[in-house]
């Protein structure tokens, strides 16, 4: 007897345990007991709520808007900064008025009485009409294609003269982005330096050229050795 | 008796745990008899415990009031809903009445002891 009387509390228990989750669960809101003054009053209080909301968020998307354009700008500007910087690199080809220099030895036949690799064009050429052309203020100059940069090189590699390390030969055409008029004078005026070529038996035509297109520096740049110096500090 | 309470109260957690982990939901609009059935197993249970206590359990009468009795309390509340009169408010008193004198006597039966 004390058995079953134990089992059937055990069973009981359990049932009551299982009815009171169920309620527990199912009574969690008290919605519908609540008045409805009450409720009317937190509605009240809830759309308050909401009108002020509202305007916050009204405003904190205006000020977004305006950090938005800010960021815009500030982006636009320093798009223009870059695209400058990559115009002096010389990252980015560029066209415009200017001159072509085409230099070219005479051919041999024209000068068998000496040693033709004598007045033939040496790197010391092509150097002195580069720098005349900076100096008349070429933005950009290109030696049969090959853009020179700041760390471009003219030089003698044999019979042949290298720019940016790429092997050229005859007939070397400069083009350069400039003022036309001055470029040119500055290399024609008499006992300039177009004369003096000619002089050393060298073949040099000047031509103005209302479009002039200067292809980009293409070699990739790396600065292994060289690194940005913190700023504020010397040395 | 001691182990009647002890295995009412481990059936009541069980149950408990039972029904948290049940993924069924009774409707909102049963609750109030829900909660009058709750009340009056809740009785019964005390009744029972209280009956051991006496010495004069009986399993039927236990079994067969546990079940009238929550079956009549949630029938009852139902029955004043569809008359319109608060009979519910009966079988909380009722029940509430006779929960409160279990447990006074169950109390002083521990308390003898």
């Amino acid at each position: 007897m004390k058995r079953t009387m134990y089992i059937s509390l055990l069973f009981t228990g359990c049932l009551l345990g299982i009815m009171l989750a169920f309620q527990f669960r199912t009574n969690t809101g008290y919605v519908q007991q609540e008045r409805p003054d009450v409720l009317t009053q937190e509605l009240k209080q809830l759309e308050q709520d909401y009108q002020v909301l509202l305007a916050e968020a009204t405003d904190l998307e205006k000020s977004l808007k305006q950090i938005e354009q800010g960021g815009n700008q500030t982006y636009e500007v320093l798009q223009n900064e870059l695209q400058k910087v990559r115009y002096a690199a010389g990252l980015e080809p560029v066209t415009g008025t200017g001159v072509v220099v085409v230099m070219d030895n005479m051919s041999t036949t024209k000068r068998t009485d000496y040693d033709p690799s004598l007045f033939s064009i040496t790197y010391e050429d092509i150097l002195r009409l580069v720098n005349e052309l900076r100096a008349a203020g070429a933005s950009a100059i290109s030696i049969n294609g090959e853009r020179l940069v700041s760390t471009s090189e003219i030089r003698n590699a044999g019979k042949f003269i290298d720019v940016n390390l790429t092997r050229l030969t005859t007939p070397y055409e400069i083009k350069a982005v400039g003022d036309p008029k001055k470029l040119a004078s500055s290399l024609q005026i008499t006992g300039g330096l177009v004369d003096t070529l000619k002089e050393w038996s060298i073949l040099v035509t000047v031509t103005t050229k209302e479009e002039v297109t200067v292809p980009a520096y293409t070699t990739p740049l790396d600065f292994d050795y060289a690194k940005p110096l913190k700023e504020g500090k010397d040395q | 008796m001691w182990l009647g309470t002890v295995l009412a109260s481990l059936g009541l957690f069980l149950g408990l745990f039972i029904g948290l982990k049940v993924p069924i939901i009774i409707p909102e609009g049963y609750a109030p008899y829900l909660g009058l059935a709750v009340l009056a197993a809740l009785d019964s249970v005390f009744g029972g415990i209280r009956a051991g206590m006496e010495d004069h359990f009986d399993n039927k009468v236990f079994l067969s009031g546990f079940f009238s009795n929550t079956l009549l309390a949630a029938g009852l509340a139902y029955i004043g809903e569809r008359l319109g009169v608060p009979l519910s408010t009966a079988a909380v008193v009722a029940f509430g009445v006779r929960l409160f004198q279990n447990l006074a006597i169950i109390r002083r039966h521990l308390l003898k002891k």
